[in-house]
């Protein structure tokens, strides 16, 4: 069964790299210049998915912790712990690209527009999610804390995609299919299949490492004798599975 | 034959001043932009290949 699983988070990255070099091909030199942003617009091959992938990311996160509050359990506390962390990644240099472009189109390297600043409250908050995770010990409270921060946390998020919509901003809103070239619209489709492959390949890995690691901290108390020759009353591998 | 020009020329001049206002070159942004996010990503991937369970049976 093992060996199903790898062959199948290969296959992942495998169909992920060769999606991604279609990608960048379609994105750097198929799809034609921009009107009035010329070649700079290029960027949003890559901007634009990685930012779908840290909202989905979040998205997948904030299940795993309701959920959690449901019905605890390590693979829930696990996936939400893998998710955020992915989504840190792609939000985080999904930032910086966006930042790039804001260069030559904007004039300049960062405003403080709404969608600019909720981005970044997002980050710091996942950010904050990730750090209380590693500050407490207690695998259960650890837990059930980041559970309740997951889900305040989410509520930014909202605000992050609506910004363009509800407020004035720099940044443009989104577009559809309808006001854009048909093969810049496919070109950013099969750059975003790429960074999805992608995504689930680096959750599904960075998931096996907490459950490795959920796996060594409940086993631990158990191994330690106690007094009386009692042992731990800690957390018992199965008991949240 | 004379409006036909007219029209020509009209349609000429539109096309001048909607290239007027393109951004010119920016393929140094372009490229920056790309290879911070492969880079980002291969970076990742080795990370977690370096904390990769190892040893046992991994749950899935």
């Amino acid at each position: 069964m093992n060996d199903k699983y790898r062959a199948l988070r290969n296959g992942l990255a495998v169909l992920g790299v060769l999606t991604l070099a279609v990608g960048a091909y379609m994105g750097l030199s198929w799809a034609p210049a921009e009107r009035e942003m010329g070649e700079v617009y290029r960027i949003i091959y890559v901007h634009v998915p990685a930012m779908w992938m840290a909202l989905l990311a979040v998205t997948l996160n904030l299940v795993c912790c309701i959920s959690y509050l449901f019905k605890a359990s390590w693979g829930k506390d696990a996936l939400a712990e893998a998710s955020a962390e992915v989504a840190v990644l792609f939000g985080g240099f999904g930032l910086v690209l966006g930042s790039i472009w804001a260069k030559p189109t904007w004039g300049v390297w960062w405003d403080w527009d709404p969608r600019l600043t909720s981005m970044s409250v997002m980050l710091v908050a996942y950010l904050g999610y990730l750090a209380m995770r590693k500050f407490v010990e207690d695998p259960e409270k650890r837990a059930v804390w980041s559970a309740v921060v997951g889900i305040i946390a989410y509520v930014d998020i909202p605000i992050v995609w609506f910004s363009v919509k509800w407020w004035r901003t720099l940044h443009q809103v989104q577009s559809t299919p309808k006001t854009v070239d048909a093969d810049m619209t496919l070109a950013l489709r099969v750059n975003a299949f790429a960074f999805l492959f992608l995504m689930a390949f680096f959750v599904w890995n960075r998931y096996r490492i907490a459950r490795a690691q959920r796996a060594a901290e409940v086993a631990l108390p158990e191994a330690l004798p106690t007094s009386a020759g009692h042992t731990s009353t800690g957390p018992v591998p199965g008991v949240l599975s | 034959m004379t409006s036909l020009l007219l029209v020509a020329q009209v349609t000429a001049d539109a096309a001048a001043r909607v290239g007027e206002g393109r951004i010119q070159g920016g393929w140094g942004y372009v490229a920056a932009s790309y290879a911070i996010a492969y880079g980002a990503m291969a970076a990742y991937a080795v990370s977690l290949w370096l904390r990769r369970p190892r040893g046992g049976k991994s749950e899935e």
